[in-house]
């Protein structure tokens, strides 16, 4: 192993807070020179994100590019950082869409959002120098979660990522008044950490209960999944892995902070919260619920198998009455994120194969999707899809990438949505067919809210009160192509995605069927 | 010389010109529309080759086939591979679907000039050509799952190529909503192939099918080919605008006329067509699902034949036109003539696509954007003698009469059904041949023919680029009907090219022939003497059947029926769950609880009360709780 091998997963984990450190240290009243380190660090995040998927070596499967640093022996706690199959897309994802997001954030602090308030003195809201520095910690929690292969590090970088989302929200957000109720900024962003506060409390439950069973001794993910727990003990504990982790993942019936929070939270935080967070929940599931208690899981998948159904059909169907755009796609990923939870509820190869690829493909979309909703946003000042009319005519570029991500959504093949889709319909067929069907269902449902907002929003005649309308900044439309273009590379050549995943998903059902 | 192993190259070049297009045709001359051009034109080429090194490797009467495949990704115990199978079928619909783009791109090169997005145009184009070119050539399901949505997506992007149109924004979004309902059908009916067979690969699933079909052991169940038969139907309903998705190839008119000949002629609706022709060993194997497409294919020709006799606007006429032939073509295939619907789609093809460019060169020389509407115009052969040629014989052989294209192929349906199927087919069958004649008669002579109107004499004939494929389009189809025939002993007729089972030589039926060729001519003397002597008033015959006039007019209320089912039942649902969502779940449930909690911390606070004698009492009713409880418990 190079020096590069050895220590890209610290780089990852680390760098962002070095970034925040050295923005520390910027004056606040240079934001252009913030936002440059910013993108300047978002750049390396991202290159750093692609030597690790390069590096990962599928021949081999299992951990890779491990380093271990001991921080606690009396309690078996160590910083242990190494990827699979299974979380090297997940870094890469990370590392696209922060880089993406870094590029949209220029107008934090100078939008509309900020100004005025205080006669010309900046407040909070109008610097982009504690946002950047919050929205890095939060990155660094992301990226240590997913190469964290301690369990109390991974909870550790768990709740680091979730924590800023607060004072991103509850500071940089904003409120919405619908005729028939409004949600503020304060309310959206405390019931979000409330959420994922309890959800967390489910979890950590579960990780000391297997801490203290396993008689290990040590949180060391590899150690811990070499012990047979008692089945009893698996079917007791699963569920509080699975509701803990799921609450973060969009589960139904504990979906409600999702669609507030999107709407609440300013472009970057939404795209890294729905394109990225969402994703950590699962990725709970799998690393910590799955993985160490597989017979807990072969209970209950059935019973995530329905709800997962139910998942993805409330959720397209809410998001086809909403109005308002961000809602649209708030919704939308609590239906996605449903084929994820459909996907794991297989145990099969193909379906959680699917399960995983989604998590990226969604990751992505809806990144992309929040990044095209403030580009309107930002303009128009408004996201009400019945005042929207024709912007296609105005902003040909911001039109054409929201038809591709619409596109990706309604499960288009050659963009990564419908392999990933694919993959988990022909794993939920084998098991559950009805359910499955209903699956399908919901995507033709997805299709029609899609192509609803399509044609409302961008096609027809434009209307004079969007007639100055400009379009997407190069620098926007630069963060939309590395995210389509992500898309598209994933909906035709998905083979180094799958390869990856397939080794990671071997490991982890031969252990369930070992079980 | 090449061949067959080439055949990939023919969809290989539009994808590419789609993606040189996009890329770069913002800087190349005519913003790099020649560029689908010519890997169209590149790609009739190519078929040429193919198809004569498919003929020459078979055995007489049993032409050669060739297969690749190479894994597109493996995944857990299966792998996902891109291959192509070229045999007869395919082969057949490279021929059609290359020579009709081919004219119809030519065509729009002067037809589209000075448009807006004129380079997106040729590149959804190409990629429509190349999504259809690689549909016909799948060799397995996930291929041609993959390439038919692409054809549905390039629908819509055509369809909605003015997209400042609300009309056109809504026309695209119902054709591409509509055929995704159709294709839920298809892809479940794959899935299931898959649960069943382990495979998507079309040759094994087929001969699990033969071998059931042969009352040997299977791993196909007759329910389950029957159930994934009819699943598979569902998606070619959708795609072929079968009853009761049939609403939206009528408004798909909303693209420039060029697209509506490629939709209507080439691609998109004889996909589904092709698919059922495709999978015929599974219907084979399974009798019901062939019955239920025979009654779908009926009961849409009949619908779309009435209907198509209401209607005033020209492309609208076409439209049902095409749905009724679509569905005479699954009639066909419903009577186990596989032959007699391929052959159906090769004359409609070049007949249809001949009318639709006709269409659109009415347009063009009345300078008429959308539609025109058939009572506007009238007597323009004086002025555009090239356009009412072409569109003449269109006409004609799409009514069936001799010796056009469309004679030999409704013959061969005739004989399918006359064979297969009981009286009542053969019966309204012959209706919608004698409805043909009349409505498609109407449409020229209501154009055409008359004095010309006053306002019209500016219309001019269109340009060479624009005549030159409607003349050539009009020559195929005078003698294509021939290939019935067999002329040399190497070619004994289409039957022996394209064929389920076996090879069946031409053969005429003289009685057969007879009664078709009288209803066709009997349409057309019903035509003339309505719409050119007055004979037979229309406006008497609309009032004394007016009830069922006003039902046909009214699409049999269909759209309103669908309307009314998104606007009373979908969107109210939706609102109610997004209603329960908000309110139930988020109000009551999520800031109920914390509301609860609220409040209960309210009331609760009044026990830290600072006296010293309430905590006193707190403390010995606690300790005196403890006692009870361990007295309880405790072992005796």
């Amino acid at each position: 192993m190079t020096f590069f091998d050895t220590h890209a997963l610290e780089f990852l984990v680390f760098l962002p807070v070095v970034a925040a450190v050295v923005i520390l240290l910027v004056p606040a009243e240079r934001p252009s020179v913030v936002l440059r380190i910013a993108w300047a660090a978002g750049a390396l995040m991202l290159v750093g994100s692609l030597y690790v998927f390069v590096r990962y070596d599928y021949t081999q499967g299992g951990f890779q590019l491990v380093h271990q640093y001991r921080w606690l022996d009396q309690l078996g706690i160590s910083l242990k950082l190494a990827v699979d199959g299974i979380s090297t897309p997940m870094v890469l994802l990370t590392g696209v869409v922060i880089f993406a997001g870094t590029l949209v954030s220029w107008n934090i602090g100078q939008s509309h959002e900020g100004t005025g308030e205080h006669g010309g003195v900046p407040t909070t809201r109008q610097r982009n120098k504690d946002f950047f520095i919050l929205l890095f910690l939060l990155v660094s929690g992301v990226f240590g979660t997913f190469v964290s292969v301690d369990l109390f590090f991974l909870f550790f970088f768990y709740e680091l990522a979730v924590i800023p989302m607060y004072l991103l929200i509850g500071v940089w957000g904003s409120s919405s008044t619908f005729p028939t109720f409004s949600r503020t900024k304060e309310y959206s962003a405390m019931k979000l950490v409330l959420y994922l506060v309890g959800g967390s409390i489910l979890a950590w439950v579960a990780i000391l209960a297997i801490y203290v069973v396993s008689q290990a001794g040590t949180f060391d993910i590899e150690v811990l999944s070499e012990v047979s727990f008692d089945p009893g003990f698996q079917r007791t504990f699963f569920p509080f892995l699975l509701v803990g982790f799921g609450v973060l993942a969009g589960l139904w019936p504990f979906h409600t902070w999702s669609p507030d929070g999107h709407v609440a939270a300013p472009t970057a935080v939404s795209m890294l919260h729905a394109g990225v967070l969402m994703k950590l929940g699962a990725f709970g599931i799998i690393r910590v619920g799955m993985t160490l208690l597989p017979e807990g899981a072969t209970t209950w998948m059935p019973v995530l198998f329905g709800v997962a159904t139910v998942n993805v059909l409330y959720g397209a169907i809410s998001a086809m009455h909403q109005q308002d755009l961000k809602y649209v796609v708030g919704y939308s990923s609590v239906s996605h994120m449903g084929y994820v939870l459909m996907g794991l509820a297989t145990m099969e190869p193909i379906g959680v194969a699917g399960a995983v690829l989604q998590m990226f493909s969604h990751g992505v979309m809806t990144a992309l999707f929040f990044a095209l909703v403030g580009v309107v946003y930002d303009r128009a000042h408004l996201r009400d899809i019945g005042v929207l009319e024709g912007l296609a005519k105005r902003m040909g570029w911001t039109a054409t990438f929201f038809v591709i991500v619409g596109l990706t959504s309604l499960g288009l093949p050659g963009l990564s949505g419908f392999v990933a889709e694919l993959l988990v319909f022909i794993g939920a067929f084998r098991t559950q067919p009805v359910l499955a069907i209903l699956g399908i269902v919901g995507a033709a449902v997805t299709a029609v809210y899609i192509l609803r907002l399509l044609a409302k929003v961008f096609f027809g005649p434009v209307s004079p009160r969007w007639e100055g309308l400009p379009d997407a900044k190069p620098l926007e439309a630069f963060a939309a192509s590395i995210l389509t273009a992500s898309i598209v590379f994933v909906g035709l050549y998905p083979l180094p995605f799958i390869r990856m995943i397939n080794t990671g998903v071997k490991a982890l059902l031969d252990r369930v069927s070992g079980a | 010389m090449p061949g067959m192993e080439w055949a990939w190259l023919i969809p290989a070049l539009s994808f590419i010109a789609f993606a040189l297009i996009v890329a770069f045709g913002r800087w190349l001359p005519g913003r790099g529309a020649f560029i689908a051009v010519l890997a169209i034109g590149a790609g009739f080429v190519l078929f040429w080759p193919v198809m004569v090194d498919l003929v020459r490797t078979g055995l007489p009467g049993e032409p050669g086939q060739y297969g690749f495949s190479w894994t597109w990704f493996p995944v857990g115990d299966t792998r996902l591979t891109w291959g192509m199978i070229v045999d007869p079928l395919s082969v057949l619909m490279l021929g059609i679907v290359t020579l009709v783009a081919l004219g119809v791109q030519v065509y729009s090169l002067e037809y589209m000039r000075g448009e807006p997005r004129y380079g997106w145009y040729f590149a959804a184009h190409a990629l429509f050509a190349a999504s259809m070119l690689t549909l016909v050539l799948a060799d397995n399901f996930i291929l041609l799952y993959i390439v038919w949505e692409l054809v549905g997506l390039c629908s819509y992007l055509l369809i909605g190529f003015w997209f400042e149109r609300r009309s056109a924004a809504e026309a695209a979004k119902k054709a591409f909503v509509t055929t995704r309902i159709g294709d839920v059908g298809l892809l479940v009916g794959i899935l299931l192939l898959f649960k069943v067979t382990g495979t998507f690969q079309m040759s094994a699933i087929f001969a699990e099918a033969a071998k059931l079909a042969a009352g040997e052991p299977s791993l196909l169940s007759s329910g389950t080919a029957t159930a994934a038969a009819i699943l598979i139907f569902v998606g070619a309903m959708g795609k072929s605008a079968q009853f009761p998705l049939h609403v939206w190839l009528p408004d798909a008119m909303e693209g420039p006329s060029p697209v509506s000949a490629l939709i209507h002629a080439a691609t998109m609706v004889v996909a589904g067509v092709f698919l059922v022709a495709r999978a015929f060993p599974l219907f084979d194997a399974a009798p019901t699902a062939v019955l239920i497409v025979a009654v779908v294919g009926l009961i849409t020709a009949v619908l779309a034949a009435t209907m198509a006799l209401v209607v005033t606007d020209l492309k609208r006429i076409l439209a049902y036109s095409t749905v009724t032939d679509l569905g005479l073509m699954m009639l066909s295939l419903g009577a186990f003539g596989v032959t007699a619907a391929m052959f159906h789609l090769l004359a409609h093809a070049f007949a249809k696509a001949m009318l639709f460019l006709g269409a659109g060169s009415v347009m063009h020389g009345m300078h008429e954007p959308g539609d025109v509407d058939i009572r506007k115009a009238g007597g323009l052969w004086r002025r555009m003698p090239l356009t009412a040629l072409t569109f003449g014989i269109g006409a004609l052989a799409l009514a069936g009469v001799p010796p056009l294209s469309g004679f030999f192929s409704k013959d061969e349906i005739f004989g399918a059904l006359w064979s297969h199927r009981p009286a009542v087919f053969v019966l309204l069958f012959l209706v919608v041949a004698f409805l043909k004649a009349v409505y498609l008669s109407r449409a020229w002579l209501a154009v055409f023919s008359g004095p010309l109107k006053r306002e019209n004499e500016h219309v001019h004939e269109s340009p060479l680029a624009m005549t030159l494929p409607l003349l050539v389009m009009g020559a195929l189809t005078l003698v294509l009907g021939f290939l019935a025939i067999g002329w040399t002993a190497d070619y004994q007729g289409f039957g022996t090219f394209v064929f389920f089972h076996e090879a069946e030589a031409f053969h005429f039926n003289l009685g057969l022939a007879a009664v078709s060729v009288v209803v066709a001519v009997g349409g057309l003397a019903v035509a003339w003497a309505t719409y050119v002597t007055g004979r037979i008033s229309a406006a008497s015959v609309q009032r004394r059947v007016a009830p069922l006039h006003r039902l046909v007019a009214s699409k049999y209320y269909m759209d309103d029926l669908y309307q009314w089912v998104i606007n009373k039942l979908v969107l109210a649902f939706s609102g109610l769950v997004a209603w329960f969502d908000r309110v139930v779940v988020n109000d009551g449930g999520v800031n109920g609880t914390a509301e609860s909690v609220r409040s209960s911390g309210l009331r609760l606070r009044y026990h830290v009360s600072g006296k010293m004698y309430n905590y006193a009492l707190g403390m010995a009713l606690g300790a005196v709780a403890v006692i009870l409880l361990w007295w309880l418990v405790a072992p005796v």
